[in-house]
């Protein structure tokens, strides 16, 4: 059987093709690989509708390490009428979800996973040199639901198992949303792997002190280290249970709740507190309110100074973002450039 | 290597074109309007990495702002502070170029992706096709000026072939009064055309028109120059120094006493020759300073009767006139109108040789007129002071100064002096091949919306032919918009000073970016932008402070001579061409003669420069025997006599 001219076939396309960058040539580099399977269109988006694997909102209450009991603090202070910070650094993570394809009603989902730092020099943000920015490309496969697949395939790194008793504590039913679960779960350690990647590489490498956008409970060394500050703007869990929930929805702009330790079972204890950046009035009781992690022996003269950095950074906003209220400048900046470069 | 600067970008939004693209830059870059690029591109098209040159004409800048009201909410309303802010916003400054050449030059294709690097001196040769014309054995690069950005200082020349001819031809330069500095790019462009004007495509000079205030006084005179202005002299290879070689022409004032010149120091008068004409050159442009009601068929027909028949022959043997007319000045002229109309009056007769008596009347009124219209440049005794034709010098400057003189007069002259340019360069005769002719205020000259008049004819008539005889016009003016388009159309080469709004606004401008009409708007002294024919885009260049005295400088320096005497003005102007004359021996003249006569005799004695001054003037003058003094001579004195006594009965004596 001939080739028609500038047609490439299935196989020949596969070897000719080098890892895919984007969604469409994954979803022709499947088309490739499994030549049963059939191209899903549609964004990142879609997969969304498949399944969250946000955890469940709670209420937990404070271990409190601060005081006796949780109580609003001003961190604003009558000689800095305009706060400034001391962070050096910025590290966030990106990622880009997508159905490639299906076969026989098994999602194959394709992410592109990166991370980055950026630096601030002369109050502009550039890229950190001394660690280049991580991307990851790669597919997210239920392999035990494909049936028989090329070995080579399950043996590739760069396709993840979502259905392997290796990497998964429970193993997803075959309904799609389940194996969507299992794959957004997977997307997100991996993303957070690569953050706290770069934190350990800042802790190794810079003096500065890092906002690292989201928790840093999963690496030992930047849950220890004095440079590197968690902050966490999302909060399915807040500690804050009973008399100290109307504390937290009651703090004020400039104020910080008292410090508690956060210590999950699989991951390293930090000490936490909650800093209000902007006024809720008009908002949400959430509207502006950041849960800062950082090394559990910090004094609260510290946790201060760095709730104060914090609010810095709330200028300039960070819109268009819908989580302006929240987000610093810096990390918007971070975003932005993964989204430039992956 | 010199390190990209900047990296083309296109968005499906803001594609590249062939002719026009888009960079980026670091917000630090050494990147304006104006400033030349080179683009690497990052593909091969058969086999060659494309290159392309152009030139920034729009920038933008923003930033990752969504509204301004964010910025606003940034700062709590508060302008100042924003400079609290740890971070500053993402920036970008992005810059659309367009293209001044490609290579290869086919296929012409959209400009590539790649990075951008600031042209280098060979770049901006290569980019305004410059290359041309300054290879061995063509070299007829002119500098105009030095185009500079960042670390790039790069003369930028003109191509002979195209500024005096033959390919293309003529200037004209545009700007505000006072900041676009024209007349200084006129007077700094001159110098370097005769620095750098090859031997070997003739010889050149210039003659300008001086229509405004001293401007063109002194170009003979050493002008005050900065180091910088030294500098540019050095880099563009021209002496910085004055005109060498400059001729002053201007007429007499009306009473004839003096030159009708701002240049009328003493100290100035060595190269300052009258500028006087007689009825033969004056009747040959008659059409010049008559209007149309005046010379309408029968009185133009009579014109010429009197210049073809009348003027420089014996006229005699006609019925009317009462004795013989050798007509050569317009008061031979008068003399002879007289007598004709007295001679016709006499035998009642309407009309003379088909011509009726009423045009007669009214062409002598019309040409005896013109003698006073233009006085001090019409002679009534038919003397003649004029420009060298047929003896014109390489690398002079022939100054005409008109700028006190009355309209009529100042039109006479250009119309008069154009013609006979032209009728030497048709005849190779001039004694030079190429002729530049400056003229300013072409607003007033070659105005696009007025009606036709002889001068705006001729300026036409060397725009549209003047480039194959070697006759080339330098113009300026006010406002371009309102000079007739083929003057300025047909201007090869064009610079433009710092412009009006109002000008900018006009539609000849629209093909300008609104960066760069921003950036005409906004022109400091000393920098032009150029028009040229190999230029794709125009150029912005800076050009060093002429080497020669400025006007207003030259007046204070040289203060015009106060009116003088008959005397003072005799003596001055004789001596311009013999020293030894006295002030006692004029003093005697002008006791002696009438004031026309003396002046009849300095003109005739400046214009012939006899080796006797003396002589020739005195027998220019009607004998006269002058008063001798009592008991002079060694005399004796003669012997008094006695008045008679009245007799004693005159009935008469008192």
């Amino acid at each position: 059987m001939g080739h028609r001219a500038g047609v490439i076939s299935s196989s020949d396309r596969s070897e000719k093709m080098g890892w895919p960058n984007s969604v469409h040539e994954a979803r022709r580099f499947i088309l490739g690989q499994l030549p049963g399977s059939a191209a899903v269109e549609g964004g990142s988006a879609d997969a969304e509708r498949y399944g969250r694997a946000d955890e469940p909102a709670v209420l937990v209450e404070p271990s409190l390490t601060e005081g006796k009991s949780f109580r609003a603090i001003d961190v604003r202070s009558p000689d800095e009428p305009w706060l400034q910070s001391g962070f050096s650094g910025f590290l966030d993570g990106t990622q880009q979800i997508s159905i490639v394809n299906q076969q026989k009603g098994v999602p194959i989902v394709w992410a592109k996973i990166s991370a980055a730092v950026r630096v601030r020099v002369d109050r502009r943000l550039l890229a950190w040199h001394a660690n280049a920015p991580s991307v990851s490309r790669r597919f997210y496969v239920p392999f035990r639901y494909l049936g028989a697949v090329d070995s080579g395939l399950a043996g590739d790194s760069r396709f993840v198992d979502t259905a392997s008793p290796k990497r998964t504590e429970t193993i997803p039913s075959r309904h799609p949303a389940a194996l969507m679960e299992a794959a957004l779960q997977l997307i997100q350690n991996d993303r957070e792997r690569l953050e706290l990647d770069l934190a350990e590489a800042w802790c190794a490498r810079d003096d500065g002190i890092l906002y690292m956008d989201g928790s840093i409970t999963g690496s030992t060394i930047a849950s220890s280290s004095k440079k590197v500050v968690g902050v966490i703007k999302t909060h399915r869990r807040l500690y804050a249970d009973g008399d100290a929930f109307q504390v937290l929805v009651g703090l004020r702009a400039g104020e910080r709740s008292s410090m508690f330790r956060v210590a999950p079972r699989t991951r390293s204890s930090v000490a936490s507190w909650y800093v209000r950046i902007r006024e809720t009035a008009g908002h949400d009781s959430l509207f502006g309110l950041v849960r800062v992690e950082s090394a559990e022996d910090i004094e609260p003269a510290r946790a201060d100074e760095i709730s104060r950095w914090i609010i810095a950074e709330g200028s300039p906003l960070s819109l268009p973002d819908g989580r302006w209220d929240k987000m610093a400048y810096g990390i918007r900046d971070t975003e932005e450039f993964l989204r430039a470069i992956s | 290597m010199m390190e990209a600067l900047g990296r083309v970008v296109a968005t499906e939004r803001k594609p590249n074109t062939p002719h026009e693209f888009h960079f980026w830059t670091s917000l630090d870059c050494p990147v304006g309007i104006g400033t030349i690029v080179r683009v690497e591109g990052a593909h091969p098209v058969e086999g060659k990495i494309p290159r392309i040159y152009g030139i920034v004409v729009e920038g933008f800048s923003y930033t990752d702002l969504q509204t301004p009201m964010h910025d606003v909410l940034s700062h709590d309303g508060r302008p100042s502070n924003a400079t609290f802010a740890s971070s500053e916003r993402a920036e970008i400054r992005l810059y659309t170029a367009a293209v001044l050449r490609q290579i290869p030059e086919e296929p012409l294709q959209p400009v590539p992706m790649g990075e951008v690097f600031l042209a280098e001196e060979a770049d901006v040769a290569t980019a305004l096709r410059m290359d041309s014309y300054l290879k061995d054995g063509a070299n007829t690069g002119i500098p105009v000026g030095v185009y500079r950005a960042g670390a790039t200082d790069s003369v930028i020349y003109l191509d002979a072939d195209f500024l005096l001819g033959p390919e293309a031809a003529h200037l004209n330069i545009s700007g505000m009064s006072g900041l676009a500095t024209k007349t200084s790019a006129v007077e700094w462009l001159l110098a370097s055309l005769f620095a750098h004007f090859p031997a070997s495509k003739g010889s050149v000079a210039a003659v300008c028109f001086n229509v405004k205030g001293p401007d063109l006084c002194f170009l003979d005179q050493p002008g005050k120059l900065e180091d910088r202005d030294r500098e540019l002299y050095e880099k563009m290879g021209v002496k910085p120094g004055p005109f060498e070689n400059v001729t002053y022409f201007a007429p007499y004032t009306a009473k004839g006493f003096g030159l009708n010149t701002l240049r009328s120091n003493e100290a100035l008068l060595h190269n300052v020759k009258p500028l006087t004409w007689g009825l033969r050159e004056v009747l040959q442009y008659a059409e010049v300073l008559l209007n149309k009601d005046d010379i309408d068929a029968k009185a133009d027909a009579l014109i010429d009767f009197i210049t073809e028949r009348v003027v420089d022959r014996r006229f005699d043997q006609d019925p009317y006139l009462s004795r013989e007319h050798t007509v050569q000045s317009f008061g031979d002229l008068e003399n002879w109108f007289k007598d004709l109309l007295r001679g016709l009056e006499k035998a009642n007769s309407e009309s003379w040789r088909t011509h009726h008596i009423a045009t007669i009347r009214k062409v002598r009124n019309r040409l005896s007129n013109i003698s006073t219209r233009c006085a001090g440049l019409v002679t009534d005794t038919g003397d003649v002071s004029d420009l060298p034709f047929g003896s014109f010098e390489d690398r002079a400057v022939y100054v005409v100064d008109v700028a006190t003189l009355e309209e009529d007069a100042q039109d006479l002259i250009f119309a008069r002096i154009v013609s006979k340019l032209r009728e030497h360069l048709e005849r190779r005769d001039l004694g030079v091949k190429h002729l530049v002719v400056f003229v300013d205020e072409l607003n007033k000259y070659a105005p696009g919306d007025a009606p036709e008049t002889y001068v705006r004819k001729m300026l036409l008539d060397i725009a549209e032919r003047g480039r194959y005889l070697g006759l080339v016009l330098f113009s300026a003016q006010q406002f371009r918009s309102q000079v007739h388009r083929r003057v300025v159309g047909n201007s090869g080469t064009a610079l433009y000073g710092r412009m009006d709004g109002d000008e900018l606004a006009t539609p000849g401008y629209s093909v300008l970016s609104p960066a760069t009409r921003t950036k005409l708007a906004t022109l400091e002294k000393g920098q032009l932008m150029v028009r040229h024919p190999h230029f794709t885009q125009p150029i912005f260049v800076r050009f060093p402070r002429p080497a020669v005295m400025q006007g207003r400088d030259g007046a204070e320096r040289f203060p015009q001579a106060s009116d003088v005497t008959l005397e003072h003005a005799l003596y001055r102007s004789l001596r311009t061409v013999d020293p030894a004359v006295s002030m006692a021996w004029v003093s005697t003249l002008v006791a002696l003669y009438d004031e026309s006569e003396l002046i009849a005799a300095r003109n005739a004695a400046l214009v012939s420069k006899p080796s006797n001054v003396r002589a020739f003037f005195e027998s220019r003058l009607r004998k006269k025997i002058p008063a001798q003094p009592a008991f002079s001579g060694g005399l004796a004195p003669r012997e008094s006599i006695p008045a008679r006594s009245l007799p004693d009965d005159d009935p008469y004596g008192l």
